[in-house]
């Protein structure tokens, strides 16, 4: 038989102490407030606008035009030489490039999409495809004269959504594991008075930062390999680019999250504060990373916050050493804005070591 | 009292607030080599945050402290090594063992590892125990742990924050016995406490009350001073005021 008078009091003791814990009133009702109006402004998949490259002879001019104003695709009144928009996409440039011919019988025109990531490209394809064949049907009664749209898809032919998210992935389970190590393992140590111990030994900030971060970012880089190899044998997910460069931007990625997750913990008074700073932190992340949604579906001021968060960088880093095929210095490339956040991560982090105290 | 070589810390007009409460105001005080100042009176008085801002964990909001010879906040790392402090949590970490977390404090002070492991470990009776970890221990055998910890290094001044709180009688006096050897030794000691009957063997006691803070001075003058037999009476009669 339940006790219904027991759990009743239960219940009534858990809302009082929610009630009176601040952090519980903010993690309840505050964090998603924040988030819901940031998301809600931010992710517009509706909106998802996908710059192309249009390039062929100057005969093609009159096909180029159709191309203007369709909707979801930004195309400028550039036509540049033929081979350019190619080009474009494989540089990674634009997603979507399109080859006009000539204008000769036979010839059709070439669409060259980037479908590393289906999400951002699909939608973009079709409403191509179906704006081309609307405007030659508009403008001449002869329709089935007009050139055919071939698509040409690249790294990811069959548009598989799971070699699309999957490399994200690798990165983002480094990020939430990171950041967790990094603010629980701190958190915990300021509850259990060893935090406080330490700052009153005669060690450097420095050194206990880095003496802190490295095992786990061994631990993080080993966590990213296994996940990797489980992507590549279990799905199939192919690494065509450079492998040595993506494990060794690994550690970097790690350990700028675990300083940033070392920084939230020195700020924060307890286990649950530190908890609620690392999903303020890392929820944001993979929403604006390209993860979740196309960077193309973000608005300008979003797109550039992007630019700042790691996870963004080691998304493309993850794509060209994997689908894309990319060098070792292309994916390197990437590590510069991780190396930047990584070593201001870890100042942030020694700093509040000592500001910690009170 | 001025400062000579043998000050170890020194308070002038310390004063610290909580929000609107004003927990020290005005306190001062000079800590010697082999002096025991313990730290007496009801919860909440500020015998904590004494502790702290001596051990550079706390900023004053106004006054003075030194620490040999230095602001506690900004000291040098071979002064910092001459520092023990033991807060009320056992401050040891829990899932490694009893000679873990003593060789983790060893390295960090930068001396030898096993010389200091076994000395801390033979003085405070605890060999033992060194494999086994502190979350295994009880309450009073991880109090002998921590208080081996804070003894790795031999630091000559010792912030003891209710170190006997809690404990059997037995392990309270066998405490109490080894840091009055360690002052009569030399070192210098802060201890806040509740064991009034063992305070009275401190050579200085500071008296915290609502209304400020007395001393330091003699507990047996302290006691004569507001007509009390002993420190014991003497706290128990302020605290049942303030209930």
């Amino acid at each position: 038989m339940i006790g219904w008078r027991t759990c009743a009091a239960v219940a009534r003791v858990e809302i009082l102490r929610t009630m009176r814990s601040r952090i519980s009133f903010t993690l309840l009702f505050m964090v998603p407030a924040f988030q819901i109006v940031l998301f809600g402004t931010a992710i517009r998949p509706a909106d998802l606008k996908v710059a192309i490259v249009v390039a062929g002879p100057p005969s093609a001019a009159p096909l180029a035009q159709m191309l203007h104003d369709i909707d979801g695709i930004a195309a400028d009144d550039v036509l540049r030489a033929p081979g350019r928009a190619a080009a474009a996409v494989t540089d990674h440039r634009v997603k979507i490039g399109v080859e006009l011919p000539a204008g000769g019988a036979g010839d059709s025109i070439r669409v060259i999409v980037d479908a590393t990531d289906p999400a951002a490209t699909t939608l973009a394809e079709n409403r191509l495809r179906a704006a081309y064949w609307q405007k030659v049907a508009g403008a001449s009664p002869d329709a089935a004269s007009a050139p055919p749209l071939r698509v040409e898809r690249l790294y990811n032919p069959a548009a598989r959504a799971d070699w699309g998210f999957l490399p994200a992935l690798v990165g983002v389970i480094m990020m939430i594991s990171a950041i967790m190590f990094g603010t629980l393992g701190l958190a915990r140590e300021r509850e259990q008075g060893t935090w406080e111990t330490l700052l009153v030994l005669p060690v450097g900030r420095i050194a206990v930062t880095l003496g802190k971060i490295a095992p786990y970012t061994l631990l993080g880089t080993c966590q990213g390999l296994v996940t990797l190899a489980l992507a590549a044998g279990l799905f199939g997910l192919p690494v065509r680019g450079s492998l040595v460069a993506l494990v060794a931007l690994m550690p970097i990625f790690v350990a700028a999250h675990l300083a940033l997750g070392m920084a939230i913990a020195a700020r924060s008074q307890t286990q649950i504060a530190a908890l609620q700073g690392a999903i303020a932190f890392y929820l944001p992340c993979m929403l604006l990373s390209g993860f979740l949604f196309p960077l193309e579906a973000l608005p300008y001021w979003a797109q550039r916050v992007s630019e700042a968060l790691p996870l963004t960088h080691f998304i493309r880093a993850a794509r060209l050493a994997t689908l894309q095929g990319g060098d070792a210095a292309m994916v390197a490339s990437q590590a510069i804005p991780i190396a930047i956040v990584m070593v201001g991560a870890m100042l942030l982090a020694a700093v509040s070591y000592r500001d910690s105290r009170r | 009292m001025p400062a000579d070589e043998t000050t170890v810390a020194q308070a002038v007009g310390l004063c610290k607030s909580f929000g609107p409460r004003h927990v020290l105001d005005r306190l001062s005080f000079t800590l010697r080599r082999g002096q025991m100042l313990g730290l007496v009176g009801a919860n909440g008085g500020g015998k904590t945050t004494t502790l702290r801002v001596l051990a550079g964990l706390a900023k004053p909001d106004d006054g003075t402290v030194r620490v040999f010879g230095r602001d506690p906040r900004r000291l040098t790392t071979a002064d910092r090594r001459r520092i023990g402090y033991m807060s009320q949590s056992h401050a040891l970490y829990p899932d490694l063992t009893l000679s873990e977390n003593l060789r983790f404090r060893a390295a960090l002070l930068d001396g030898p590892i096993e010389a200091a492991v076994s000395d801390v470990a033979r003085y405070c009776g605890i060999e033992h125990l060194l494999a086994e970890r502190i979350a295994h221990l009880s309450g009073g055998w991880a109090r002998r742990a921590q208080f081996a910890a804070l003894l790795v290094g031999r630091p000559a001044l010792l912030l003891l924050d209710e170190p006997t709180s809690g404990l059997d009688i037995l392990t309270r006096r066998t405490m109490w016995g080894w840091m009055r050897s360690l002052a009569d030794a030399g070192h210098a000691i802060v201890i806040s406490t509740h064991d009034l009957v063992d305070a009275e063997s401190c050579s200085d006691v500071m008296y915290y009350t609502a209304q400020g803070v007395t001393g330091p001075m003699k507990p047996s003058s302290l006691a004569a001073m507001h007509d009390a037999p002993d420190l014991e009476t003497l706290v128990a009669a302020s605290t049942v005021q303030r209930v």
